[in-house]
């Protein structure tokens, strides 16, 4: 997935993203992290060609999205909305995922089959028959990826997957994002949870104003005190604690508990 | 849609802006009265001027031009049964055009008359307007909401949609029926949301007391002006006048017979 120069305005005259070259490779976690109204969003939109670029053009799998429909698309990237309720409109789970299984003309045998893998994948079994607005804020979210999921696309782009959820939907949410993508799937998540990214450790592309501001390992991105300010991020606790620390001669590029335990023993020990 | 454009409120500070919205409103159902009496050409045309100068003072020229565009369906399908119907009485081409013209332009007129209330008046001053038109709170409020809220469906409207393209709906693919079927997907989570949404804003009116005294006072009243009083008596003084020529019969349609041979009459 090649994004080559997209420009993007809005047809309030609203400039969402400005010469944005990224190139999304197989496999990868991508994490696009960015304030409120940055264009995270909107560059998850151009991904299966919801929006077409104004300048510039994306390309998924060699395809220019502008040249090709929406279905098309999206039986190769998976979009899942922020609010998963905008899509519900069936009386049961299962019929809520095999709406879009229809669409793409899956037979009914398959239908089955990865609507049931994708349930159990989702540990959403025991509802099958329930209406999915009588699930919990976590499941719908769950159910969500599960619908994108049945049809098994090979990228998966979420918007905001944390956002309303407990520390234990969020673990869960983690765990899943590591799967799907140890199944050798691109999963390209937009977030603004910085606690969530540090700890998932993807490749993090910073974005602000609609302009790609960094794009590197999570490890470099997250520690740049500058470009997170120029950002409006507040750096991960861990990294926050431990510049705190800088003049003891603690090192603070670290995201994660273990490894900043073991910079500030390592002072304390000298 | 476009039509409905010309009717949403946008923010400026011209003198227009500034006067009182019952003196626009008032202002408003004078214009439309006098497209309603007259059919005369030349009348219709001076009226759609004034009309075109006090929205131009206003700065909103363009989204009116907008809502006239969108008029323009409409007006055709007036000008062609005008047309026919005036050919049908008298076949003569160049007569039944110049009665087509005449009723589409007045069609035209007619749907762009309140486009200066509605561009350049709060929906907060719209509340103020119907509460002093002595109309039940309740209503007022229901009313304000219903206009507030448009933009916000209209977002919502589009999340749903963008929602189910990405599940592989096709909407305008396929055969009509299936077109109709494929509107229940669209149409259900709007629904939900909006009844959501209305819980929602009927629990946020009780947490700030609601209808908690009977007799409710606003932060800024209404008060007429002298620019106000000003531009009520230039707009009282045309409209009489266009009444006048009505009651005298002194149309220039009715002055001129050559044109009123081509116009209606």
């Amino acid at each position: 997935m090649v994004f080559e120069a997209v420009h993007y305005t809005y047809a309030s005259g609203v400039e969402a993203l400005r010469d944005v070259n990224i190139e999304f490779r197989d496999g990868e976690i991508v994490a696009l992290m960015g304030e409120n109204g940055s264009g995270k969003t909107t560059l998850l939109k151009h991904m299966n060609g919801l929006l077409k670029p104004t300048k510039g053009r994306v390309l998924v799998d060699g395809v220019d999205t502008a040249k090709t429909s929406v279905a098309q698309v999206s039986m190769k990237v998976g979009l899942v909305f922020q609010n998963a309720e905008d899509m519900f409109f069936e009386s049961s789970v299962y019929d809520e995922m095999a709406f879009a299984l229809k669409n793409f003309g899956f037979t009914e045998e398959k239908i089955r089959r990865r609507i049931e893998w994708a349930l159990k994948f989702f540990e959403l079994e025991e509802y099958e028959n329930t209406s999915p607005f009588l699930l919990s804020g976590g499941e719908k979210k769950r159910l969500a990826m599960a619908i994108i999921m049945a049809w098994s696309p090979p990228v998966i782009c979420l918007d905001e997957p944390t956002i309303g959820q407990d520390s234990l939907q969020k673990e869960k949410m983690m765990h899943m994002i590591k799967m799907l993508n140890s199944q050798g799937r691109t999963v390209v998540l937009a977030s603004h949870d910085v606690e969530f990214i540090a700890e998932l450790k993807p490749r993090v592309v910073l974005l602000s104003a609609g302009e790609v501001l960094a794009d590197g390992p999570c490890e470099e991105v997250l520690t740049d005190m500058r470009l997170l300010e120029r950002a409006s991020l507040t750096p991960p606790q861990v990294v926050a604690l431990l510049k705190r620390l800088e003049d003891l001669g603690v090192d603070y590029r670290v995201l994660d508990v273990e490894g900043a335990v073991e910079k500030i023993l390592k002072v304390i020990r000298k | 849609m476009s039509v409905l454009e010309g009717l949403r409120f946008r923010p400026g500070n011209t003198f227009v802006h500034r006067l009182d919205p019952r003196v626009k409103l008032l202002t408003s159902v004078m214009i439309l009265t006098t497209a309603v009496v007259h059919i005369d050409i030349i009348l219709i045309g001076l009226l759609l001027l004034v009309e075109a100068a006090v929205i131009t003072a206003a700065r909103v020229h363009r989204l009116w031009l907008r809502t006239v565009r969108g008029a323009v369906p409409l007006a055709l399908i007036v000008f062609i049964i005008s047309f026919i119907s005036q050919y049908s009485r008298e076949p003569s081409i160049l007569v039944s055009t110049g009665f087509a013209l005449a009723y589409s332009f007045r069609l035209v007129v007619f749907l762009s008359s309140f486009s200066l209330f509605f561009l350049t008046t709060t929906p907060d001053e719209m509340a103020l307007t119907l509460q002093k038109m002595k109309l039940p709170y309740e209503y007022t409020f229901a009313f304000v909401s219903a206009i507030r809220f448009t933009p916000v469906m209209a977002e919502e409207l589009r999340n749903v949609m963008d929602a189910q393209r990405a599940r592989g709906l096709e909407l305008d693919k396929g055969p009509f029926l299936r077109r109709i079927r494929n509107m229940i997907p669209i149409l259900v989570p709007l629904l939900v949301n909006v009844i959501r949404r209305s819980y929602e804003l009927a629990e946020a009116m009780e947490v700030k007391c609601f209808g908690a005294s009977k007799k409710r006072t606003s932060l800024r009243v209404l008060k007429l002006r002298r620019a106000d009083v000003f531009f009520l008596c230039c707009a009282a003084v045309l409209f009489v006048a266009a009444v006048a020529v009505k009651v005298l019969g002194l149309e220039p349609v009715k002055l001129y017979p050559n044109l009123g041979r081509y116009f209606p009459v």
